[in-house]
């Protein structure tokens, strides 16, 4: 339950009941003024450059619309605020007033450019401007508030005028023929509004009851201070109400059973009135509402939200256990944070075990109280609750009595000249208690008890009683006066050259302090920030952390492009450094960094001896001592390896270049392009094998040894099965035609190279396809616009570690940021995501990551079905269910990277459905899995 | 709408002696991180008379203010005696609690202060050099006088100096008032003017 409230602040704030008991009162006014209902504001949306003169949610909440004096009209997400779907540029005036078509096709708005316009929510593009019935009309009403009839039928104007007589134009959907008005009132109309009910005849007992045609019921209101209200199926208004208020009427508000109605004026008070149904006649139900609107304007999905589901009929039983199984569960969650919420009630006097009394009797002890650089206290107030948990916090502050008391005897601020028509008859009103601080001027001949009494009374009618003192004082009469137009005018800049003299002896001392403080500062901070309520986590730090973590990453990427290539040939191997991400995710993959230019590679140069250590298992290392051992003139290299203290070393004949190793394989690259291959044990496992050209990196997953040499040819072996994964490929393809390097090599846990460029692509090369493919881009445009947010499970890790994760670096999250800069329609926001959601699923696929498919696979499935998506979502449901009555012919794998297909499958049917929508597409599935089973 | 609520005002040590230091709990709610300190001020009215009596006790600044309630407890030092006229020590006073954001006061809180001797006999005949140190102190804890003015809390340096200096769309909405309507009588009887200055005068 939301609430949207539009100012002369330029901003939109979004309200949300907060849902404590009991009301409150505004610090100072008078306490009969409870507020009955507390209100949050959630969301502050800020976009417009001037007043805001209208807000409206759209039917079924999916958008809010706001209009303003800078000429525009905004559509909000209201699922996601504060992003905006589009702005609606195109009148030429002030907008001052808006409404939904109830079906959600269009929008309206009228201005005072003299047009009323019509935009379409399919594109945010304008339909229709209309301009003729307000060719006469003046800028001169503050707003323009026009309305849609709830049957969509009929839109009808504010403020128009036909032959010199102002008019409330009725606008027909069927091609916006403005033929009809609503004519009487001697003034502009300011706002119409129709009733949200479709009303029926009523059905008089005894009368044959013939079925007469729905209407609807509409009030209008004007700057003639009258209001009327119409029913469509009558031609003279139901009823004129003239001279409500002393100025022009502002709002109209039909009350949700649609027998009520609010107007405001701008004489600032409100009217209610209240019709019977014999007045109105009989409101036709939302289900017979909504029937009328699917028999004019079909069925649209792009409306169709659950409330309206809800009248959808389960077809099957199955689905029905579903739902029922689905509402159990958000009442348990329900009564879950209701038990909660129950219990942080009865602590409510608590904030971190200390009770608000304790906090209370120490604040001024514990406050953090510091010196600025120009040595002016300031302190760090204490936060004894944040907005989040408002609910929670203000249920606790209520137990505080107010300074005040609520007895009455209040003086009301400021404001009360507003208010005073509220409640005039009460004595307490401002200008009657401000004589009843009287008896204290006169105070010295009272006793003391008496001179604050609370309960002073009415002191003006008892101007007699109190003549002697008054008399004995005159001069304390006019002090009053004074001291009151104190109170509220603002203070000039005074002087502040006695505060300092008395300030000064103990500045002295603070100064003292001061240094000491400024270096407890950065704790106290701390401190404060855990005095506050743990129950929240604290966005801040988390954030900061984020940040700091996404930094060191950058600057590690930096020094890799940065390290000149010279350094990269003296080097003895650019094991040293490894790509962080790699380190923490993938078990088996290794990952080298090689500043490579392009076809021609870094090759690492002969030296002494190095080590190195085994990223996947950090418990093993490789020694490498290059021409240790002489046997008759024979110079012998030493390969030594040690893994959780077993050892084991041997020797061969040429230098060693560089080594790579993993938990099943050690392989070592020598002079003269042979590379050797030993068991984790230390036995050798195939003759050296000859490198078409000198190595310039090796690397290691498993069984997988991959060798990229100096001519930049890739080539993979599984030495456990003997096989060519990857044959001498060539990175032509990938590094040509730029000076583009190799950042970052991968390889799979399933044998299967990535190459991270320099320019922030990827790719993996495919052997069945003998393919380069690219499977992450850092500039892509999608990934920017993609939002896929709201499909995201929210106990589910946003991310899930896998290589496709790690070549993407995990910058995912930056593209919602970018969707909320540029103001992206909806429909590109949705082909964008679908898009890309689509391309991670097949890079997923490719890089044979089956636990990142499946985490892909999900979020896809989850935003085809919120978004409504049914053609891609049953193509994904068939592949996955396969025939289900076995043929030789099909062609049909059961597995897909491992996974089984149909287990995939029965993990998406809860998804699919959460969605009534396709419920038939989850009986279809559900029933054939189960036939499946059966056999 | 402020971003500043004064939700509470609390005063400690009443009644008291004339040299006890003020002090007031003062809890507020914040809707939005403020990214500037709040300033708040406790300014003593020596002498209803002239405000060059008047003494600013002490001025804090309070933040950093994030969204959320805080509470701290703002003390001040008594008021200096040798600047309050010795008409004015015994007897009814006021003192203010101020707040400004960005140097634009946007909420003043008043209590009325008496000031008088405990003792009858200096009661009765009270000395003509007042004697301070037996003066005592009593807020009308129970009367705050609340005024809250409408500032401008955004970032942009757009000033919003005051509720009746300019307000960049009182222009436009004046000037199309100015347009062809004034031929009618009814149009241009209401002016725009008035609703833009009762916007905001918003109070509470």
């Amino acid at each position: 339950m939301y609430l949207a409230s539009g100012g002369d602040d330029k901003l939109i704030m979004v309200w949300k009941r907060a849902t404590y008991i009991g009301p409150s009162t505004v610090f100072g006014s008078s306490g009969k003024l409870a507020n009955v209902e507390q209100w949050r504001c959630v969301s502050i949306l800020r976009s417009h450059s001037g007043d805001v003169m209208d807000v409206a949610w759209s039917p079924h909440d999916a958008w809010l619309a706001s209009c303003s004096v800078d000429n525009t009209v905004v559509i909000w997400n209201a699922v996601k605020f504060p992003e905006i779907l589009a702005t609606l540029r195109g009148h030429s005036g002030l907008v001052k007033g808006l409404t939904w078509d109830p079906v959600g096709k269009y929008i309206a708005s009228q201005a005072d450019d003299r047009s009323l316009k019509v935009w379409r929510t399919l594109d945010w593009q304008l339909e229709t401007s209309i301009t003729k019935p307000f060719d006469e009309c003046g800028g001169t009403t503050h707003v323009l508030r026009l309305s849609w009839s709830p049957d969509g039928h009929y839109l009808v104007s504010a403020h128009a005028m036909n032959n010199s007589g102002p008019t409330a134009q009725i606008i027909e959907r069927e091609g916006w023929k403005t033929n009809m008005d609503f004519v009487g009132h001697r003034k502009a109309v300011t706002v119409v509004k129709f009733n949200p009910k479709i009303f029926k005849k009523k059905q008089k007992n005894g009368s044959s009851a013939k079925p007469s045609c729905p209407y609807c019921c509409c009030a209008v209101g004007s700057k003639d201070r009258s209001l009327s209200v119409w029913l469509t199926c009558l031609k003279r208004p139901l009823v004129v109400i003239h001279e409500l208020f002393d100025k022009s009427i502002m709002d109209i508000s039909w009350t949700l059973n649609g027998l009520g109605i609010l107007v405001c004026s701008m004489d600032g008070s409100v009217a209610f009135l209240d019709f019977s149904q014999d007045e109105l006649g009989d409101p036709l139900s939302e289900e017979e509402k909504s029937r009328i609107h699917q028999s004019t304007y079909g069925k649209s999905l792009a409306i169709m939200t659950e409330a309206q589901l809800s009248t959808a009929v389960i077809e099957n039983p199955e689905m029905l256990k579903y739902q029922r199984r689905q509402q159990q569960q958000q009442l348990d969650q329900k009564s879950a944070t209701a038990r909660e919420t129950g219990s942080a009630a009865s602590v409510t006097s608590v904030v971190n075990g200390e009770s608000l009394e304790d906090i209370r009797k120490n604040l001024l002890k514990k406050q953090v109280e510091t010196r600025t650089a120009d040595g002016r206290r300031r302190i760090t107030p204490l936060c004894i609750a944040q907005l989040d948990t408002g609910d929670f916090s203000t249920a606790f502050f209520n137990s505080i009595p107010l300074s005040g008391s609520l007895a009455g005897t209040m003086l009301s601020s400021h404001s009360s000249p507003q208010l005073l028509p509220l409640d005039s008859s009460t004595p307490n009103s401002f200008g009657a208690s401000k004589p009843s601080i009287e008896p204290m001027a006169a105070a010295g001949a009272r006793p003391a008890g008496d001179s604050v009494s609370k309960d002073s009374v009415n002191a003006t009618s008892t101007p007699a009683a109190s003549s002697p003192s008054v008399l004995t004082t005159p001069s304390k009469i006019e002090p009053m006066k004074a001291f009151d137009s104190r109170f509220t005018e603002r203070s000039k800049a005074t002087p502040a050259a006695p505060a300092l003299a008395s300030v000064a002896p103990t500045a002295v001392e603070r100064l003292k302090e001061q240094n000491l403080v400024k270096e407890l500062r950065p704790r106290d901070l701390l401190e404060s920030s855990s005095d506050s309520d743990e129950k929240v986590p604290v966005a801040k730090p988390s954030s900061l952390s984020k940040r700091k973590l996404e930094l060191e990453v950058e600057t590690v990427e930096k020094k890799k492009k940065g390290r000149p290539r010279k350094d990269s040939r003296l080097m003895p191997v650019s094991l040293s450094v490894q790509s962080p991400a790699a380190l923490t995710a993938e078990k088996d993959a290794m990952c080298l960094s090689v500043p490579t230019p392009a076809l021609k590679l870094p090759m690492p140069g002969p030296q002494r001896a190095f080590t190195l250590q085994v990223s996947s298992d950090p418990s093993m290392y490789i020694e490498v001592e290059n021409e240790v051992t002489a046997v008759g003139g024979v110079k012998l290299s030493r390969l030594k390896c040690n893994r959780e203290g077993k050892e084991w070393e041997t020797v061969l004949t040429s230098r060693i270049l560089t080594a790579a190793g993993s938990c099943d394989v050690v392989c070592v690259a020598c002079e003269k392009r042979m590379l050797s291959v030993f068991s984790s044990c230390g036995r050798r496992l195939l003759p050296p094998i000859l490198l078409p050209s000198p190595i310039s990196t090796l690397h290691c997953t498993g069984f997988y040894v991959m060798a990229l040499t100096a001519a930049a040819t890739l080539s993979v072996w599984d030495v456990h099965r003997q096989v060519v994964v990857v044959k001498e490929e060539s990175l032509h393809s990938i590094l040509a035609g730029s000076d583009m390097t190799v950042s970052q090599i991968l390889l799979t846990q399933h044998g299967i190279p990535v190459m991270n460029l320099s320019d922030g692509k990827a790719y993996c090369f495919n052997p069945s396809l003998s393919t380069w493919n690219l499977v992450s881009d850092k500039q892509d445009s999608l990934a920017q616009c993609a939002d896929f947010r709201s499909s995201l499970p929210p106990q589910e890790a946003m991310l899930c570690s896998g290589p496709l994760a790690i070549v993407q670096g995990r910058a995912s999250t930056s593209g919602r940021q970018a969707a909320r800069l540029f103001s992206v329609p909806h429909v590109v926001q949705q082909e964008t995501t679908l898009a890309y959601l689509e391309s991670q699923v097949a890079a997923a696929l490719t890089l044979q990551s089956s636990h990142e498919y499946r985490h892909w696979l999900l979020l896809y499935t989850r935003y085809l079905v919120n978004e409504g998506f049914e053609y891609r979502l049953r193509e994904i449901c068939k592949d996955l269910l396969g025939p289900v009555h076995y043929s030789t012919g099909s062609q049909w794998e059961s597995t897909v990277v491992g996974l089984r297909k149909r287990e995939l499958l029965k993990e998406l049917l809860p998804v699919i459905g959460q969605n009534l929508r396709f419920q038939r597409l989850f009986t279809e599935c559900q029933e054939q899995l189960d036939i499946l089973k059966d056999k | 709408m402020a971003k500043v609520q004064v939700n509470n005002v609390v005063v400690l040590d009443n009644p008291s002696p004339f040299y006890n230091p003020f002090q007031f709990e003062i809890t507020f709610e914040c809707i939005e991180d403020l990214s500037e300190d709040l300033e708040w001020k406790i300014i003593y009215v020596g002498s209803a008379e002239s405000e060059e009596y008047d003494q600013v006790l002490d001025s804090v600044l309070v933040g950093p203010v994030p969204a959320g309630r805080h509470m701290f407890v703002f003390q001040a030092d008594a008021p200096n005696p040798g600047l309050i006229p010795d008409a004015d020590a015994v007897g009814v006073t006021v003192v203010l609690i101020t707040c400004t954001y960005r140097g634009q006061e946007f909420i003043r809180v008043g209590y009325y202060v008496n000031n008088e001797y405990t003792e009858t006999e200096l009661r009765e005949n009270p000395p003509v050099k007042p004697d301070f140190s037996k003066l005592q102190r009593n807020i009308l804890a129970s009367n705050p006088r609340v005024t809250r003015f409408h500032i401008n809390w955004e970032d942009n340096t757009e000033k919003l100096e005051d509720a009746e200096s300019s307000n960049p769309n009182l222009q436009s909405l004046l000037a199309t008032d100015a347009l062809p309507s004034a031929s009618k009588g009814w149009s241009t009887s209401e002016n725009s003017l008035n609703v833009m200055l009762e916007s905001h005068m918003d109070c509470m």
